[in-house]
């Protein structure tokens, strides 16, 4: 992984002493509490609910053992013992001291790591897709492009103060695990038909009030482009994004006012400015990028190993975990395994600091001493040797990390909701109990297949609830939560926006309606079909006229 | 309002500001700076009296029209009207860029932990509100010392340096 040089610990160590400063001037009341809020913003620093939020950086979901260490020390000294990982893959502290914060700054940068940019109007964490490196379908590994743009975008002079936030996500094969089409900016590694590897560019897709699918601005960009051309993008957007608004200042917006065509002109046109300038990248830059995510020192024999078929032989509970919880690596007698973060009855994403040291352990021991966060709020060890997978799965499976329900209707985004965020109108967390108290038998799940479920506690759909085959969404009736659900939606390559099932259920109301849904499902679905196929296949109304049927 | 230029406070501003109250009465000898749609109406008045000319704009002023006119004038006075209003970073890139060598000034909502940011996209002068004013100001500058993308005095990436 990316290690920093002596230019990038200067940088983390100058901001944390900047931000310590400002802290010291707001406390002392020479820093108005207005522009306090927008450079504590832009170091991840909520004030939420209860107390603050810090969100730390996982820049494209990457970690070492050490910094998640460092981590669950945080969690530790300066929290209650647990952090949240979203689904931009960063962590979230929920009970920080705004005082020490600095501190907590500090210690982060002695593990390359911080909070710069996870929140405010800038460019945000980019994001990839968590099997980077090791998925056999890959095109190219995206995250020295993810480093190179997070570089380019850290401290940006010119980009500080957009419109509103952007989010930049990256994805290395034609299939999409990082959500891309739903981004500010989606970037889409391709191929040419003279064989150079470049990028499909999208812009405008987007989450929140407004969902859109992003569009496709540029069929083909080389990849030495990269930057000038988002730097083309990112200076129209500041120039001419709404700021009279905040809910229509993101750039979907704007891409949707001024049409695609228009957009794409007006890129193209300030691109002239900078297209093969300084910002052009060499070959040996990206070489550089590239040198930092080279394969690791794969055992040549770990293919011939047979003590693994043996313990899937022996041990039920280890098979069915494989099955569910581990995808295929693109060298044999490996595999990817995902740290499923959806124990029952438990917040989705939430990891305590004993957790945290020990999947850092196990990583150090069995994947090369890396950890990735992903997307739908998980975490991967992707270098796994087959012979060393049942010692992973026990190690685990002790710490409540081995629920076999990656895929399954269990494995669901759910944002913090009411219960910790300052802007969500109802709660998420009793909802996601309500629904694993439901569907809490294994064999079930496995049966519906594949299905994911996102939930929001409001409009601002940090849960990706328009996403996922079946979304819900909590809004306030009258200082009463009710829930809205959507089918049919989707953040994969074949990107889709859920249709809404029907007026909103009550929340006691939430599982007996996904039962109702999945009732419709099972009934008409084809041998294995998964449920995003009979969706696509029979539409909306055979489960509206089952869930709403006796209403009437 | 101290003015600094330089990292330093500098004393004698030649520049009188024109704002929309004081239009309508005759203009000043000296350095002034108009509203960028007051010299449109006036261009050719303004071009020859004495004295240097300077615009005024923010992000909602037709943009080209300055940028049509700014090998004409010595000074653009970009306007931030509040903290948030991240326009103004563009418009300076794009004059130091298309080669404009007179002053480029920050007016408006300056202050002290945007200063370095302003000047690493190509302002060179900012007039800073009276009680937004310390001397410890001057350190804003020299407090992030790492910049990858670039500046307005060297504009090559990290990787090309």
């Amino acid at each position: 992984m990316y290690q920093y040089n002596e230019v990038d610990q200067t940088l983390v160590d100058e901001r944390v002493e900047q931000y310590r400063d400002q802290t010291r001037r707001y406390l002392a009341g020479d820093l108005p509490e207005d522009e306090f809020l927008v450079l504590r913003l832009m170091n991840g620093l909520y004030i939420q609910r209860f107390a603050p939020m810090l969100r730390v950086a996982i820049p494209y979901g990457l970690m070492s053992s050490e910094q998640l260490r460092k981590l669950a020390h945080i969690a530790r000294t300066y929290d209650k013992g647990y952090g949240h990982f979203t689904t931009r893959t960063n962590l979230q502290f929920n009970w920080p001291k705004l005082e020490e914060v600095p501190d907590i700054l500090a210690e982060l940068a002695q593990v390359q790591m911080h909070a710069i940019q996870t929140s405010g109007n800038c460019i945000r964490n980019t994001t990839t897709d968590p099997y980077s490196g090791v998925y056999a379908n890959e095109l190219e590994d995206p995250r020295a492009y993810c480093e190179i743009i997070r570089q380019w975008s850290t401290l940006h002079p010119e980009f500080a103060y957009l419109p509103r936030k952007f989010k930049i996500a990256v994805t290395g094969s034609t299939e999409d695990r990082a959500a891309s089409q739903v981004h500010d900016i989606g970037l889409h590694l391709v191929q040419n038909d003279a064989g150079e590897i470049g990028f499909e560019v999208l812009v405008g897709g987007g989450l929140g009030r407004t969902p859109v699918i992003g569009k496709v601005v540029r069929d083909f960009l080389p990849k030495e482009h990269l930057l000038s051309y988002l730097d083309a993008i990112l200076r129209v957007y500041n120039l001419n994004g709404r700021r009279d608004n905040k809910y229509k200042a993101r750039i979907k917006i704007l891409v949707n006012a001024l049409g695609v065509e228009e957009f794409s002109r007006l890129v193209e046109e300030e691109w002239e400015y900078s297209r093969d300038g300084e910002l052009t990248l060499t070959t040996a830059e990206i070489e550089r990028a590239k040198g930092f995510f080279t394969p690791f020192d794969y055992d040549v024999n770990a293919a011939a190993d047979t003590s693994f078929d043996q313990k899937l032989a022996e041990d039920r509970a280890f098979k069915t975990w494989y099955e569910r919880n581990t995808v295929d690596h693109r060298v044999e007698g490996y595999r990817i395994a995902i740290v499923s973060l959806k124990p029952h009855l438990k917040p989705a994403g939430d990891i305590t600091d004993a957790q945290m040291d020990l999947v850092a352990d196990l990583a150090e021991k069995y994947s090369f001493g890396e950890i990735r966060s992903t997307h739908d709020q998980n975490l991967v060890l992707a270098d796994v040797k087959k012979s060393d997978l049942y010692s992973v799965w026990q190690g685990l499976e002790a710490s409540g990390l081995a629920r076999p329900n990656i895929g399954t209707l269990a494995d669901m985004i759910v944002c913090p909701g009411f219960d910790f965020c300052a802007l969500a109108n109802a709660k998420t967390l009793n909802i996601a109990d309500q629904i694993n108290e439901r569907f809490d038998d294994l064999d079930h799940l496995y049966d519906l297949g594949d299905i994911q479920l996102n939930m929001s506690g409001c409009i601002n759909a940090c849960g990706h609830h328009h996403v996922a085959d079946i979304g819900i969404l909590g809004v306030d009736k009258k200082g009463e939560d009710w829930y809205q659900i959507t089918l049919g939606g989707s953040s994969r390559e074949d990107a889709a926006l859920g249709k809404v099932l029907g007026k909103s259920v009550a929340a006691d109301d939430v599982a007996n309606t996904l039962e109702k849904i999945l009732e419709v499902f099972v009934d008409l679905r084809q041998e294995e079909e998964l449920f995003r196929d009979t969706f696509k296949r029979i539409g909306i109304d055979p489960f509206k006229e089952n869930v709403y049927a006796l209403a009437h | 309002m101290p003015l600094l230029i330089n990292k330093k406070i500098i004393a004698n501003d030649s520049w009188q500001s024109i704002d929309a109250e004081n239009l309508e009465q005759a203009l000043p000898s000296g350095d002034i700076i108009v509203p960028l749609s007051f010299y449109l109406e006036n261009r050719d008045d303004l071009q020859s009296r004495d004295g240097q000319l300077g615009i005024q704009v923010n992000g909602d002023d037709d943009l080209q029209a300055l940028y049509a006119e700014q090998d004409n004038i010595a000074l653009v006075a970009v306007e931030f009207p509040i903290f948030r209003d991240g326009r103004g970073f563009s418009i300076a890139k794009h004059l130091v860029r298309t080669g404009f060598n007179g002053e480029i000034r920050a007016i408006g909502d300056v202050a002290r932990d945007r200063l370095a940011l302003m000047q690493s996209s190509g302002f060179n002068a900012f007039l800073i509100p009276e009680d937004r004013y310390s001397e410890e100001d001057l350190s804003a500058f020299t407090e992030v010392s790492v910049n990858y993308q670039g500046t307005a005095a060297d504009p090559r990436p990290i990787f090309r340096r």
